[in-house]
């Protein structure tokens, strides 16, 4: 599968690959995209340099222990972060003070950047590990 | 007092979170202890809810930021609080219990699995408990459906990846029918939240009639394959019985209740008896239910594998519980709500029990458990009263739950029905007893079984006799539980 | 009865598109295409949920420059919800696919049929 020419295409195409991604989890909030649309191209990104550099060179890179480790570190700030504006809504309250910033800039609309950039990091992981899953066969 | 409401919403979150703690987490015994330590705090935060919901009797948590038609709400009163607070107490002596054997039973590395799984289920289990959004209760639906399938596979025999495929591809068909009758309310009312959707229902009946009966009939196909409910229960022994013994526990002490209680929250809080009175959806449950009841406790007979017919006896009694919300009369509903409660304590004792019985003496067949009393006498008492209470003698729950729902049958005028509940108490007692019988009485049984041989040391069978004794609280204090139970229901 | 088929013609394919998705999850032994007949079944839902919240002639609910009255855009809620439908679908999906993997390396085959005991309980 691993022809010289898929490795090339590949090399050139993955940089950019990988900025579209941010890009996508980084303008959620202001254009169509967002945290799960922005993972699963970061998600693909992983795949595809893993398939194509094949799995000892991308493995030592990102091990599956020091990747599961990142995801399960995101979801728990999401938890922290979206239980807390939960709770607040139970008690009626508004939860941290967030500064909302001028819409239209990046640093605006609150919680949705760092929540879409914690998201994003879950599914691209929880994809690539899905993927890595099939080829080893272990549930 | 606005801080104890908070307590609903932080118990599923605290779960939730540590959930994800575990898998990074190195050493067995931590794990354990986190577990426990978590589950312990869940169980007096649901406590917490009862007396809170016991001071005001109905309140609502606003999730977010928004209120009711628009956000999602949790709308929490008596029959949510009890249920809620079974939930956490079967699943803390759960895992007690399996802090001390579930190594033994499942590989070493998949012991900080089977936490994190017992954890998200709990919190989805919650969740479909207590919200009162209806997508919001099928995204948690879903997650329990696969929490449930892991904590099936996690033993990882050729059995148990048999069972796990049957019940994931009959509980996905069932999730597909709940998400297209929610497709169908919203399609009608435009709305998400029970409340808005019951006062939007009750105006546009007229002209919907159809829609309505088809969407009632997905909700209850639905809710009835991941509840078992008899013709549609043929995923649940295989999945209960091959499944590691404090999963099965879990599974079928509480894992099947969920959805019936969310299946009485759609057909009495949605829909409302005004509508539910036209249709032929109460009398199909009622029917069911009555076949259920027979059907599960003959096939529970035949078994010769203790747990399969441990797990028979499950269809049995879920097929009480759709028994009395198929008279549809306020004593029924009411008694099908308390024998969730009956059922989830007793039934988790049972499978507790049996699943020692199993492990100290690795024999699973019924004939191989003669004169088991003489070897493990707490254990086999602690079996004896779960089957005394399923039986119904007198004082436990399962005999509360009898007496009333006969009642309730003479309440709704139908004398014949008191003739399938009989029927299904003596068919229980033809297959409880022998085994209680064979285990403590008989010389040709006890011969060769040394007193207390295979007993386990009696700090592990804490947890069990906790819920025997919580069992039979439940049974001698079941007019304050009944009545606080009855305040709650929708007004016929 | 024919001009209703006319205007209601979406939400009538999804229910036939429905049917075959949940008749192949159902009757099908082939392991993978149960999995496919659940995606086809997930699939006619969310397509459902979508055509009840578009409104003919209106807008996506995102204001770009004047706010041109509520009347103006289509209801963003049902496209919501199906995003996250979609999210619980592909978890469903890739468990049953690795569950699936094991199931052959256990039994050697993905044919329902060829395992399960036919027995009457």
């Amino acid at each position: 599968m691993t022809t010289p020419i898929i490795r090339r295409i590949v090399g050139w195409l993955l940089p950019f690959l990988w900025i579209f991604s941010f890009y996508i989890m980084l303008f959620g909030h202001l254009s169509p995209g967002g945290g799960f649309s922005g993972g699963s191209v970061l998600g693909a990104c992983l795949i595809l340099d893993r398939h194509v550099n094949g799995a000892n060179a991308f493995g030592a890179r990102f091990t599956g222990e020091r990747l599961l480790k990142l995801s399960l570190a995101a979801l728990l700030l999401y938890g922290i972060l979206k239980g807390q504006s939960f709770l607040a809504g139970v008690l009626h309250m508004n939860g941290l003070p967030i500064p909302l910033g001028t819409p239209g800039n990046i640093l605006s609309s609150g919680l949705i950047l760092p929540l879409n950039v914690l998201v994003g990091i879950v599914v691209a992981v929880a994809f690539y590990l899905i993927a890595t899953l099939f080829e080893e066969g272990h549930l | 007092m606005q801080g104890l409401h908070l307590t609903s919403l932080l118990s599923i979150l605290i779960l939730m979170i540590t959930a994800f703690i575990m898998p990074v987490i190195k050493q067995r015994q931590l794990v354990t202890k986190i577990s426990l330590a978590t589950m312990g705090v869940v169980l007096v935060m649901l406590a917490l809810v009862a007396v809170d919901v016991a001071r005001v009797e109905h309140y609502t948590a606003t999730i977010g930021h928004y209120d009711a038609p628009f956000g999602i709400t949790f709308d929490i009163g008596p029959i949510e609080a009890v249920v809620g607070v079974l939930f956490a107490f079967v699943s803390t002596m759960v895992v007690w219990y399996a802090s001390f054997g579930i190594h033994k039973e499942i590989k070493e590395n998949r012991v900080k699995l089977f936490y994190t799984l017992i954890h998200l289920l709990l919190a989805s289990l919650l969740g479909i408990v207590f919200t009162s959004d209806l997508f919001n209760s099928f995204v948690f639906i879903e997650v329990s459906t696969l929490a449930a399938c892991g904590l099936i596979a996690i033993k990882d025999k050729p059995e148990n990846i048999k069972a796990t495929m049957k019940y994931l591809i009959l509980s996905s068909l069932g999730s597909g029918l709940v998400l297209m009758g929610i497709a169908y309310l919203y399609s009608m009312t435009g709305h998400l939240n029970m409340r808005a959707i019951h006062e939007t229902l009750q105006v546009s009946v007229a002209g919907n009639e159809r829609a309505i009966l088809v969407s009632l009939t997905m909700f209850t196909i639905g809710l009835g394959i991941k509840a078992a409910m008899f013709p549609l229960h043929i995923w649940l022994p295989d999945a209960h019985a091959s499944a590691p013994g404090p999963s099965s526990a879990i599974l079928s002490g509480i894992v099947i209740k969920a959805p019936v209680v969310l299946l009485f929250k759609v057909l009495f809080m949605v829909y409302g008896h005004e509508i539910l009175k036209d249709t032929v959806i109460l009398n199909l449950i009622l029917i069911f239910g009555a076949t259920g009841m027979i059907m599960g406790s003959l096939f529970a007979r035949v078994q010769t594998d203790l747990k399969r017919m441990v797990a028979y006896s499950s269809v049995a009694q879920m097929g009480y519980i759709f028994f009395g919300f198929g008279l549809g009369n306020a004593m029924g509903m009411t008694i099908a709500i308390y024998h969730i409660l009956a059922h989830g304590l007793t039934k988790s004792c049972l499978f507790l029990s049996v699943s020692s019985f199993i492990e100290q003496t690795g024999q699973r067949d019924i004939d191989n458990m003669r004169g088991i009393g003489r070897e493990m006498p707490i254990t086999l008492a602690i079996f004896s009263l779960g089957g005394l209470s399923m039986v119904g003698i007198p004082m436990l729950p399962g005999f509360v739950s009898k007496w009333n729902l006969a009642l309730a049958a003479i309440d709704y005028g139908q004398i014949f029905l008191l003739l399938i509940i009989l029927a299904s108490s003596l068919l229980n007692v033809s297959y409880y007893f022998p085994i209680i019988i064979n285990g403590y009485f008989g010389n040709a049984n006890l011969e060769g079984k040394i007193y207390k041989s295979k007993m386990k040391p009696v700090r592990e069978l804490v947890p069990l006799i906790l819920l025997s004794i919580m069992m039979v609280i439940v049974g001698f204090g079941s007019g304050p539980i009944l009545d606080w139970i009855a305040s709650a229901m929708p007004s016929l | 009865m024919i001009s209703f088929l006319a205007s209601h013609y979406f939400q009538i394919g999804t229910v036939i598109l429905f049917g075959v998705g949940f008749m192949t999850l159902l009757l099908n032994n082939n392991l993978i295409r149960k999995i496919i007949g659940l995606n086809i079944m997930d699939t006619s839902i969310f397509l459902f949920f979508i055509t009840i919240g578009y409104t003919g002639g209106r807008e996506a609910p995102i204001i770009n420059g004047a706010f041109k009255g509520i009347d103006a855009y289509v209801t963003p809620i049902p496209t919501g919800l199906m995003l996250t439908g979609i999210v619980v679908a592909v978890s469903t999906t890739a468990f049953a696919l690795a569950l699936t993997i094991l199931f052959y390396e256990r039994f050697g085959t993905i044919d329902l049929s060829e395992v399960m005991d036919s027995r009457g309980d």
